[in-house]
């Protein structure tokens, strides 16, 4: 249970520390300014760095994960997606895996039952779970270019006007605020419940769930519950977006202190963290290659040359000697 | 086989729910019909209007005025109930006139936050926006 209560504790901490900074100390300028800035820089140049590390890493062999046929003869039909032969076919699968998790779908559960006999079965909920989350950070995401620009990027218009379109609650109710908060309470769950799960579960299994929870909980209660001022905010976001170094414009309530830095603290960690599969999924070797050993020799590019010495040549060395043995010879 | 039952659940839940939020949608927009009676009698009371001085603090209703105005639409049209007494005992007619008796006077008094913040009501969807009525 230790396992859980640290990171329990830790995001409660972080959310700590920017409520006191700002209503006690005053803050305003560094929770508001300066460890945005700082957090945003530090995403920026740990993603770049991890996918630059992982970049310049050779992968001389194809060492693809496949599901189907591999493509050989022409008349055996084979899995164009499960076991991709050209370029372009394993990125189809890697964009279907981002967009639709794919491998996620064929997740399966093994339980040793009553008799004792082990079975599997196939387990759609970790997909669900899964995709329920990350589409709704998508769009969550997407939502907040409303800060960030005077106006909404064409594209964003219709995705907010979707998200809002049950007309519930005013402010409009935003049906991922909902999605993101039951999915995020589903994976926590998801951990605990299973005996097996959470033997294998980290704290830093746990700290991110929590810490996109916390991040969305405040979010959520700042738009519906303890409203803040929505023209300062706005203010200060187009002052980020300019990369400006403005004090604060105005007094924001301090539970959007707590978004930011929680924000913050997400942004400055991602890089270093499991959340990295953000970028890793793209570069990941047993996704993005195409299974065609078969069809193309791939060499080890740092391979020593080695000397062969052939039949051939071993002939010419002892030729003489073979002649005198009464030894067959390829070549007289 | 299983994964298709799977799905089909899926599909199955995900059906369930939209037709249970247009359900309810259908019944809050609705409404019972002894409120429509209550309307139909309460309506033609007029309210002496004081338009000196707002229905609340400047302050409060910058971040809830569209809580108020949702809350006066829900009680004059489904409730009857036209009537706003402010905590410090002065009564306003519960309507949008109420509001755009004095915000009117400037046809930018809405939009100006809205546009700035990419916040899009839906009050003109019905209601003529102040910008349309000066042009």
């Amino acid at each position: 249970m230790k396992k859980v209560l640290i990171p329990v504790v830790m995001v409660a901490l972080l959310a700590a520390i920017p409520y006191l900074g700002v209503t006690m100390a005053g803050q305003q300028y560094l929770f508001g300014v300066a460890i945005p800035y700082a957090a945003a820089a530090l995403f920026l140049l740990g993603f770049l760095y991890r996918l630059f590390d992982w970049l310049k890493r050779p992968v001389p062999f194809r060492i693809t994960t496949t599901a189907g046929q591999e493509k050989s003869l022409d008349w055996i039909p084979y899995s164009r997606l499960d076991s991709p032969a050209t370029p372009l076919q394993a990125w189809v699968r890697v964009l279907l895996e981002v967009f639709l998790f794919r491998s996620l779908f064929r997740n399966t559960k093994a339980e040793l039952r009553e008799g004792p006999s082990f079975t599997f079965a196939s387990s759609k909920w970790l997909w669900m779970g899964g995709l329920a989350f990350h589409w709704s950070l998508l769009v969550i995401v997407l939502r907040h270019t409303r800060f960030f620009f005077t106006e909404l990027p064409g594209l964003v218009v219709p995705i907010e006007a979707a998200d809002r379109f049950i007309e519930l609650t005013l402010p409009a109710f935003y049906m991922t605020d909902a999605v993101v908060l039951s999915a995020v309470t589903f994976l926590f769950a998801r951990r605990l419940r299973d005996a097996k799960l959470s033997a294998l579960s980290l704290p830093t299994d746990y700290f991110p769930l929590l810490l996109i929870g916390a991040i969305a909980a405040a979010g959520v209660s700042m738009r519906y519950l303890d409203k803040v001022d929505i023209m300062t905010v706005k203010a200060l976001a187009l002052n980020l977006a300019q990369l400006s170094f403005d004090p604060v414009p105005g007094t924001i309530g301090p539970i959007f202190y707590v978004h930011l830095f929680l924000v913050s603290v997400l942004m400055a960690y991602l890089p270093f963290s499991k959340l990295m599969h953000m970028g890793a999924i793209f570069l990941s070797p047993t996704r993005n290659l195409c299974n065609n050993s078969r069809e193309k020799r791939h060499v080890n590019p740092w391979n020593k040359p080695i000397k062969f010495r052939t039949y051939a040549e071993y002939e010419d060395d002892y030729r003489e000697k073979m002649r005198k043995a009464n030894l067959p010879l390829e070549k007289e | 086989m299983n994964n298709r039952i799977q799905a089909m659940y899926a599909l199955l839940i995900a059906v369930a729910m939209f037709v249970a939020a247009w359900f309810f949608m259908q019944s809050v927009h609705g409404g019972p019909s002894s409120a429509r009676a209550a309307v139909a009698a309460r309506a033609a009371a007029p309210v002496a209007i004081d338009s000196t001085r707002c229905v609340a603090s400047a302050e409060w209703m910058k971040s809830h005025h569209m809580q108020l105005l949702n809350k006066w639409r829900h009680d004059s049209v489904r409730e009857g109930n036209r009537t706003h007494v402010t905590s410090d005992g002065r009564h306003f007619d519960k309507s949008l006139n109420t509001c755009l008796g004095c915000h009117a006077s400037n046809p930018m008094f809405c939009f100006m936050c809205h546009e700035y913040a990419n916040v899009k009501p839906t009050c003109w969807n019905c209601h003529v926006s102040p910008m349309e009525a000066t042009k």
